[in-house]
């Protein structure tokens, strides 16, 4: 027989870690709360037949949060044949809240009081085993970071399931409200399961929408709770959910009184650091130094060293030169050597060139999230995103965002509300993530001889990008509302575990090697088949100009469209289109189109900006700005848009993602390029005007009132309204 | 008062929490409820840091203002 077990908790409170020690598995941890954010199962090592279910982390069962939705729903529907609840014992009240809520539902609950030795370090002192008489469950202690005993929990959770003993809710509430919860209990006994009754009189008592649209009560039971709720509720002079959260806490409040005994601290090593961290006057400056210091190491030092490493050592002279001696050695056709050497070597390898310097960079946000800091990173950038409509929470995204859109996607999860989540998701990937960096790079280096302001310019771009946008959107009916009050627990600080910090670069840096060996490697060779083949006076066969072959008249067919930003060749097109593949194409492209003799990307890196000349041809300063500035902010590759999809979970949303960022893309490169071109004496063109028309428009929408709708009052005022 | 003007490093009683039903709600299992203590740890434009039954909470200023002291 299988087990099901669900590691439940609060937020942040080491769930993750206890599911990556008791599995085996390899999830990255970050010190920040909402890392997980949607359920992973796994297989507890050393039986084969027991299931774990890594639970996102939640404050109590009353649906607030995405997360706390998906645990809910888990453990009502899949019914997991024990709950693991995590307590962390350095925080063990608020914990506790949960755990009341948890006992209720009918499901057997082990308690791992986790973060012992935090608890013992600060010298406090928990008397577990009146505690655990008290809540009626079997408390393991346990240190999930130190691997302390998780396997015990997890056995006791395994004999817990076996002998299918019930964990009966043990905490009592002051006497009304018992009389109340018993009389619904009454009416509802024959319409939901035995053990979980307790559960169901709560949430009717606390007038749980989704609980009771569930159940669908007839009319008369739903007026009958409704006597006795009201009831209730003049007795003790608060609504009922009101009296519920009191009553819990107040249950708590005894039981850590009898088994908690604290020692009395001030100030913790945590609270001091914050006082530097998140001070008023050097909470940017601290901020902005952490930020320049980790591009710079990332980019310029370390990550530049090991890239050039990678580009001209492994890639040059350990694999391709061997590889086209010896396929020359074994005769192998020109043509196969061809595209093994230019389009897959070539191709795969601009682009894995790069995973080293991608590598630095996630060590150091991994770093930065393992250690506390992101959390305050939010907090501090509350106060500026606010006056553009974004929450601090949605920095996390964007931040994660500038290594790889998808994890920065996916980030957004943390971000309670619906349209400042959608928003985020949207907007996250303006900021140039690490594939487009190539893009900057080549366009700085073939048409600005390496300038130092474009890079800067592009992270510029970017970031006005999402403030334009998040005005603008927030003025228009879909998104028009202040954003959520930010409410963000943060976590203690604490030194960043080198397992976990290396696993979290590692999953992130895998995904772009696969994405490598996968989809650049197919459009790899797609790329080299279609420009090495084409009719040739009416027979198809291989071409040597390159304008004759099949990809040029494919990108001659798009072109057009890109015309009014000046770039309607058809190299651009073709790079800009297979640029959905994967940002990195968009250089390798470039380099194999116009025919740059050796490696684009390498050159680019190296700064030897004169073998690109043959690209310079092709553009001015100005189109090749557009150029940049179209490929900076339209639709991101499959793989962002693949994220955007998961999380807008709507195909409606998602073509308007999509779209939203397409269009902007290609409107705001119109107007850099069309204006750009008439003040530097192009003369007055129609194009021209459609560019003043489209700023002009830009602005109304930037300047105009945005929609004022009537807030629409939450349901239980209205009802409270209507009954008064 | 509302907790934006407590001075930091006081320990304050909650009075009261206004706001919506579903913000109020989620202060409330954040550890916020009535009668509870709460303390400021650092104060950022009106922006706070607390400390409530020993976890730190960030808040903006419109959170914090609905929490009465």
């Amino acid at each position: 027989m299988s087990i099901k077990i669900a590691l439940a908790g609060n937020p942040n409170c080491g769930k993750t870690t206890m599911f990556n020690d008791l599995t085996g598995s390899n999830q990255f941890v970050g010190n920040w709360p909402g890392v997980t954010v949607e359920k992973k199962e796994g297989r507890l090592k050393g039986h084969k037949d027991v299931i774990i279910t890594d639970l996102p982390g939640i404050y109590s069962l009353s649906p607030y949060t995405l997360e706390e939705v998906v645990t809910r729903n888990y453990i009502i529907h899949e019914k997991p044949d024990v709950i693991i609840d995590l307590v962390d014992g350095s925080n063990i009240e608020r914990n506790l809240y949960l755990t009341t809520q948890l006992t209720e539902m009918g499901i057997p609950v082990v308690i791992a009081l986790n973060m012992m030795d935090i608890v013992e370090k600060n010298g406090d002192q928990i008397d577990t085993r009146k505690l655990s008489q008290a809540l009626g469950c079997e408390i393991i202690e346990t240190s999930a970071i130190k691997g302390r005993g998780s396997k015990e929990a997890a056995e006791r959770a395994i004999q817990i399931a076996r002998e299918k003993s019930k964990t009966p809710h043990q905490h009592t509430f002051a006497e009304p409200v018992e009389q109340a919860l018993a009389s619904i209990e009454e009416l509802i006994a024959d319409r939901v399961p035995a053990e979980s009754i307790r559960w169901f009189a709560v949430k009717l008592f606390e007038r749980d929408e989704k609980v009771l649209a569930e159940l669908s009560l007839p009319a008369a039971l739903k007026s009958q709770a409704e006597d006795i709720i009201t009831q209730c509720e003049s007795q003790l002079d608060d609504d009922s959910e009101s009296i519920i959260t009191n009553e819990r806490y107040e249950y708590i409040a005894g039981l850590i009184s009898r088994c908690v005994r604290k020692k009395k601290t001030g100030l913790t090593t945590s609270d001091k650091i914050d006082k530097i961290v998140t001070n008023r006057w050097l909470a940017l400056p601290i901020f902005a130094v952490v930020m320049i210091l980790v591009y710079y190491i990332s980019v310029s030092t370390i990550g530049d060293i090991v890239t050039n490493f990678t580009n001209d050592t492994l890639f040059g002279e350990w694999i391709a030169v061997p590889l086209e001696s010896w396929l020359t050695a074994i005769g192998t056709q020109a043509w196969l050597i061809g595209l093994i050497t230019e389009g897959i070597v070539g191709g795969v390898g601009a682009v894995l060139g790069f995973v080293p310097q991608m590598l630095v960079l996630f060590l150091f946000l991994c770093l930065l999230e393992d250690c506390g800091y992101m959390a305050r990173v939010a907090f501090i950038m509350d106060r500026i995103f606010r006056r553009f409509g974004l929450s601090g929470k949605s920095f996390i995204p964007m931040l994660i965002g500038s290594g790889c859109g998808v994890p920065g996607i996916m980030a957004s999860r943390t971000i309670e509300q619906d349209r400042d989540r959608k928003m985020t998701i949207m907007t996250t990937t303006f900021i140039p993530c690490g594939a487009k960096m190539p893009i900057v790079a080549l366009i700085a280096g073939a048409l600005f001889g390496g300038a130092w302001w474009v890079a800067p310019s592009a992270y510029f771009i970017g970031v006005a990008a999402v403030i334009v946008s998040g005005i603008i959107l927030k003025k228009t009916k879909r998104f028009a509302g202040e954003p959520a009050p930010f409410v963000m627990e943060l976590p203690a600080y604490h030194i960043p575990t080198v397992g976990n910090v290396l696993r979290g670069t590692w999953e992130r840096g895998w995904s772009f090697i696969k994405k490598a060996g996968t989809v650049i490697l197919l459009a790899s060779i797609f790329v080299w088949f279609t420009k090495s083949f084409g009719m040739v006076g009416g027979s198809f066969g291989m071409v040597e100009d390159m304008d004759h072959s099949i990809l040029a008249a494919i990108g001659s067919l798009i072109a057009p469209i890109f015309a009014p930003l000046g770039f309607g060749n058809w190299q651009s097109s073709v790079a800009t289109v297979l640029g959905l593949v994967a940002k990195e194409e968009v250089v390798s492209v470039f380099g194999v189109l116009y025919g740059v003799a050796g490696d684009a990307l390498e050159m680019v890196e190296q700064g030897a900006f004169g073998g690109l000349g043959s690209i310079a041809g092709h553009f001015t300063a100005l189109s090749a700005y557009s150029f940049l500035i179209f490929n900076l902010l339209c639709a991101p590759c499959f793989a962002a848009i693949g994220a955007i999809k998961r999380e807008m979970n709507n195909a409606g949303w998602t073509w308007f993602a999509i779209g939203y960022q397409t269009v902007f893309a290609y409107t705001v490169a119109l107007i850099v390029y069309q204006l750009g071109l008439f003040i530097s004496g192009g003369g007055f063109t129609l194009w021209t005007f459609v560019a003043l028309l489209l700023l002009a428009g830009y602005l109304y929408l930037f300047f105009r009132k945005g929609y004022q709708g009537k807030q629409s009052l939450p349901v239980r005022s209205v009802k409270a309204a209507s009954k008064a | 008062m509302p907790l934006t003007m407590a001075s930091s490093g006081e320990r304050n009683v909650v009075k009261k929490i206004g706001g919506k039903d579903e913000t109020r709600r989620f202060l409330e299992s954040l550890g916020f409820v009535e009668g509870g203590h709460v303390t400021v740890i650092a104060d950022m434009g009106g922006n706070l840091i607390v400390n409530v039954k020993d976890t730190r909470i960030a808040l903006s200023k419109s959170m914090a203002n609905r929490i009465m002291i």
